[in-house]
């Protein structure tokens, strides 16, 4: 039984460092019990939230950091992505699938996140920058 | 991600092996399309099959090489997308644009 366990990665904004954050995060999915197309989905949805804050929030800065914090729960896997940017209002992101929009070259990473786990949150730390929490539930035979 | 080219016709086909993600899969995509779209070839088959998996800049790049090609009064086509290209596809409601195949004959024959 792998819940209570948490792995935190500290990365500067490259996106060299992407696949890191990602295969890290579909590890600790697997480890947690979801199975590969889950473990996958997992690892895309972190590795989205980590190009956000890399190339949006941090503006690819490698002097800001970005904090992933990946924690497998009783019921769930928890992953926080922090940036050191300005933040964003989520609620403001376009539709990527409005029919004006389908074919732009960018902003689909937020539908991504939403699509492949099942709550994704956001909030403003007090000591700045933005953090999106990602969860994805786990189901009571994978415990 | 590695691409290689082959000529059926006047179609191109693009066999992609590996993961179109960003800083990576997606520039080899953008260079191979471009080196087509500049050779005159705008008929472009992109064969998806052994695809892993996509992030948001390789699907914005898919878009971007469908975009350009239609400036060269082309197109490109979708080959056999795996389980995660094509769910990603879906969830971004890309397979409206873009033509997808799962028989490399037939969609030779739609160009």
């Amino acid at each position: 039984m792998a819940a209570g366990t948490t792995v935190k990665l500290v990365v500067p904004s490259m996106v060299r460092l992407v696949d890191l954050a990602h295969s890290t995060a579909e590890s600790m999915a697997a480890l947690a019990g979801l199975d590969e197309d889950e473990a996958l989905n997992v690892g895309l949805a972190v590795r989205e939230a980590v190009i956000n804050a890399v190339t949006h929030g941090n503006r690819q800065k490698p002097e800001l950091r970005v904090t992933v914090t990946l924690s497998i729960r009783e019921r769930s896997m928890e992953a926080r992505i922090r940036d050191e940017g300005n933040g964003f209002d989520p609620a403001a992101a376009a539709d990527p699938r409005s029919a004006e929009r389908l074919l732009e070259t960018s902003g689909r990473g937020l539908l991504m996140m939403k699509g492949l786990v099942d709550r994704v949150r956001f909030r403003r730390p007090q000591r700045g920058g933005m953090e999106v929490i990602l969860t994805k539930m786990l189901s009571e035979d994978r415990k | 991600m590695k691409a290689t080219i082959r000529e059926v016709g006047d179609v191109r086909v693009v066999d992609l092996n590996g993961r179109i993600t960003i800083g990576e899969g997606d520039i080899v995509l953008r260079e191979k399309v471009n080196e087509l779209l500049t050779g005159g070839h705008a008929k472009i088959l992109l064969n998806l099959e052994k695809v892993k998996y996509m992030d948001s800049a390789g699907i914005g790049e898919l878009v971007a090489c469908y975009k350009r090609s239609k400036d060269h009064k082309g197109t490109v086509k979708l080959l056999n997308p795996s389980g995660k290209v094509y769910d990603l596809l879906q969830l971004t409601k890309l397979e409206e644009v873009f033509e997808t195949f799962r028989d490399e004959r037939e969609a030779l024959a739609s160009f």
